[in-house]
């Protein structure tokens, strides 16, 4: 029956290339106007990343600092796109400090030493604020591609900011935004109990965001980055969702209208932020619901004597994607985020679990366990295409994506014992965050920054 | 009576046996004359590679691929079908800390399910595992180069259609071969051009295409700027194709000066 319906489809295919090639080609034989010449297909080499040349910033302020610590911070995050190399300062032919951002620049200068991307900029300091201006050429068209200003208080960290421009530059070139200046969640044991840490996406600045000597697991962020929803036992010695801020909002019960009778698991905030999906287990059952973030408007979203667990928005609010084991198995499933008849997702694997739905809406990552080992999969919500992106006889878990869905965040235990990775999705550069420091799992990458 | 009647149906049930054998050896060898007859059966059947893809396919065809491949999720069709772990005690349906959620459900060997539909994966919608021809593609490259053949453009391959042969877009290939001197030329050019074309594996991941005249004068040099003929819907990737022939003129001197075209596909694997 399916080989008929391939067998169908391939023939309609036929029939419609039939008729429309000639007239497609005939289009084209009219625009190129060229004689009877074969075109010349080029398919890509092994030149995967641009190489950018770095100005090191002008720097106006009464006591100049740092510029060339800027510089290095930039060129990292630009590294850690795995779009851009350097080009070494000491091959430049024009100025290697930006002189004028004003003032067009010498293209052949930066062309000749296989600069495809030129970054000037200039940082000013007050005693208040810390600015950059900059300016993004592409030498070989000698045209600027992007120009714009940034400013932070001064005593905050430089390196954001030229993470802010660097994450700009990949955008400039790539079309999607760069995720240096953006910071993931985890779970580390390394100081005995399981606290939440805070750490920039290259995994810098690893720092604690939690302290209570409990257990604490699950962080997911809410959508603005101001704050982190957890689980943790730190009350009543009940798993209960707690949130950590960022300065705004006070630190305490995410759900504090919701009686803290029954256990509370893995809250996560709508795309809006205006509903918490989260699961509510008492004798046994475990099931979905979703509440205002005060707790209020508690609606149960799963009715099922399975165990419904995991819960990942769909971009766009209207899915929620979670596993339930009512087949037998752990296995994916989707409903409408009001409730409703799930559909089971996933059906290769014995033991699929963790879904995470990616920013751009286009794939659910979850970890499947097959023959034994955990891995990375990635399936569209429609469940028509579906294929690992990361396999590794040594359990990889927990996915978590980059906002931009270009990258993934998971726990691995290639290394012995379990640590922060990140990984585009070819699948082919897996970057270790953390460095054997207890057990590092849970990832959760949060939002681009405002 | 009982016996006789028995025998008597074992000895019906024989000769329409026979005649069921006979029958079906007819009607399989008119099938296969039928197949074999059919103007369309070699081309369906006989995986579209043996022969078209050695010597007229061209390097980086992003679309005939993944049609003609019956099942999507490349990946997990080779994976060995997952056996069901041995049942491992059945963990307290109550989550209990250090790990809550996970790893609470019961473990249990799967029950038998549906198998999910197959169907056809959008090209562009994958992001593409490394494939087996990939290592191939230089190999082919020069074969057909030895060959004296070239590679006509995506849309022509899938089924060459009659104006194939005379499009530019769709030149050379199995209707039209060029001489010895364009296809050197062309692999040279080619080649070149790859040297100076960065193409970031957000890029590789996706099925894209961009046509692209460009004029070159006796030298090769780029005269003008290129005209972009057909945009592959990725501003940044047409961008980064403009980019690399900025980078790379002058090309290696063409047979003849004059428009050619260039086709710039993100697929890596031909």
């Amino acid at each position: 029956m399916a080989l008929r319906l391939r067998l169908r489809r391939e023939l309609l295919r036929r029939t419609v290339l039939r008729r429309i090639a000639p007239f497609w080609l005939l289009l084209c034989a009219g625009a190129a106007a060229a004689q009877e010449r074969p075109a010349v297909v080029v398919n890509p080499g092994g030149k995967q990343t641009y190489r950018a040349a770095l100005q090191r910033f002008a720097d106006h302020s009464p006591r100049p600092a740092g510029a060339e610590e800027f510089r290095d911070a930039l060129g990292r995050a630009l590294e850690f796109s795995q779009v851009f190399e350097l080009v070494n300062p000491r091959a430049f032919l024009g100025p290697e400090t930006t002189e004028s951002l004003d003032k067009p620049i010498v293209c052949p200068d930066w062309s000749q030493i296989g600069a495809d991307a030129l970054v000037q900029g200039q940082l000013s300091r007050d005693p208040s604020l810390l600015t950059a201006n900059f300016r993004v050429w592409d030498p070989s068209r000698c045209a600027t591609l992007v120009q714009k200003s940034y400013r932070q208080p001064a005593t905050a960290d430089p390196n954001a900011l030229a993470k802010r421009i660097a994450d700009d530059v990949v955008e400039a070139f790539v079309g999607v935004r760069g995720v240096s200046a953006t910071e993931i969640a985890f779970v580390s044991n390394r100081k005995g109990n399981g606290e939440i840490f805070v750490m920039a996406a290259d995994g810098s600045g690893q720092r604690a965001a939690t302290a209570n000597r409990s257990i604490n697991n699950f962080p997911s962020w809410s959508p603005d980055g101001d704050a982190i929803v957890y689980t943790s036992y730190r009350q009543a010695n009940r798993p209960l969702l707690f949130i950590s801020s960022r300065g705004r909002g006070r630190p305490g019960r995410l759900l504090p209208r919701l009686p803290a009778e029954r256990a509370e698991y893995r809250g996560v905030f709508s795309p809006k932020g205006d509903r918490v999906a989260l699961v509510l287990s008492d004798e046994g059952a475990a099931e979905i619901y979703s509440a205002r973030p005060d707790g209020s408007d508690l609606q149960r979203l799963t009715r099922h004597r399975s165990i419904d667990v995991s819960p990942t928005w769909s971009p766009d609010g209207s899915r929620i994607a979670f596993v339930s084991d009512r087949t037998g198995a752990p296995q994916v499933y989707v409903m409408d985020s009001g409730g409703g008849e799930p559909r089971r997702l996933t059906f290769q694997g014995s033991y699929n679990t963790n879904p995470t739905w990616s920013p751009d809406g286009k794939w659910i990552a979850y970890e499947s366990r097959i023959g034994g080992q955990f891995d990375l999969w990635l399936i569209d919500p429609e469940g028509q295409v579906n294929q690992p992106i990361v396999q590794h006889p040594r359990n990889d878990e927990g996915p978590s994506w980059a906002p931009n869905s270009r990258m993934l965040a998971f726990s691995s235990r290639r290394f012995g014992r379990a640590e922060i990775c990140v990984v585009d999705l070819s699948g082919e550069k897996v970057l270790r965050l953390t460095q054997n420091a207890g057990d590092n799992t849970a990832p959760a990458w949060g939002p681009f920054p405002r | 009576m009982g016996s006789d009647l028995s025998i008597e149906l074992d000895e019906e049930r024989r000769r329409s046996f026979r005649r069921f054998l006979v029958v079906s050896a007819l009607l399989h060898a008119g099938l296969i004359a039928a197949f074999a007859f059919s103007p369309s059966f070699g081309k369906l059947e006989a995986p579209a590679g043996v022969i078209s893809v050695d010597l007229v396919a061209l390097p980086g065809q992003p679309a005939p691929r993944p049609k003609a491949r019956p099942a999507p999720a490349p990946a997990p069709a080779a994976q060995p079908k997952p056996v069901a772990p041995p049942p491992e005690p059945v963990a307290k349906p109550i989550p209990k800390p250090p790990i809550p959620e996970k790893r609470v459900l019961p473990q249990e060997a799967p029950t038998p399910k549906p198998r999910p539909k197959q169907k056809e994966i959008p090209p562009e919608a994958v992001p593409k595992r490394e494939q087996p021809e990939k290592e191939y593609g230089d190999v082919l490259d020069q074969l057909r180069t030895e060959a004296g053949e070239e590679a006509p453009a995506p849309e022509a391959a899938p089924e060459p259609a009659p104006a194939a042969a005379s499009a530019p877009a769709g030149g050379g290939g199995s209707g039209k071969p060029v001489s010895p001197e364009v296809a050197d030329w062309m692999r040279r050019v080619r080649i070149h051009v790859r040297q100076s074309w960065v193409v970031p594996p957000g890029f590789r991941q996706q099925s894209l295409a961009t046509e692209v005249d460009i004029e070159l004068d006796e030298g090769g040099n780029v005269v003008g700027e290129p005209e972009v003929v057909r945009r592959s819907g990725n501003p940044w990737y047409d961008d980064g194709v403009a980019r690399s022939i900025r980078r790379a003129s002058p090309l290696p001197a063409p047979p003849e000066s004059g428009v050619w075209r260039f086709v710039f596909v993100s697929d890596e694997s031909s």
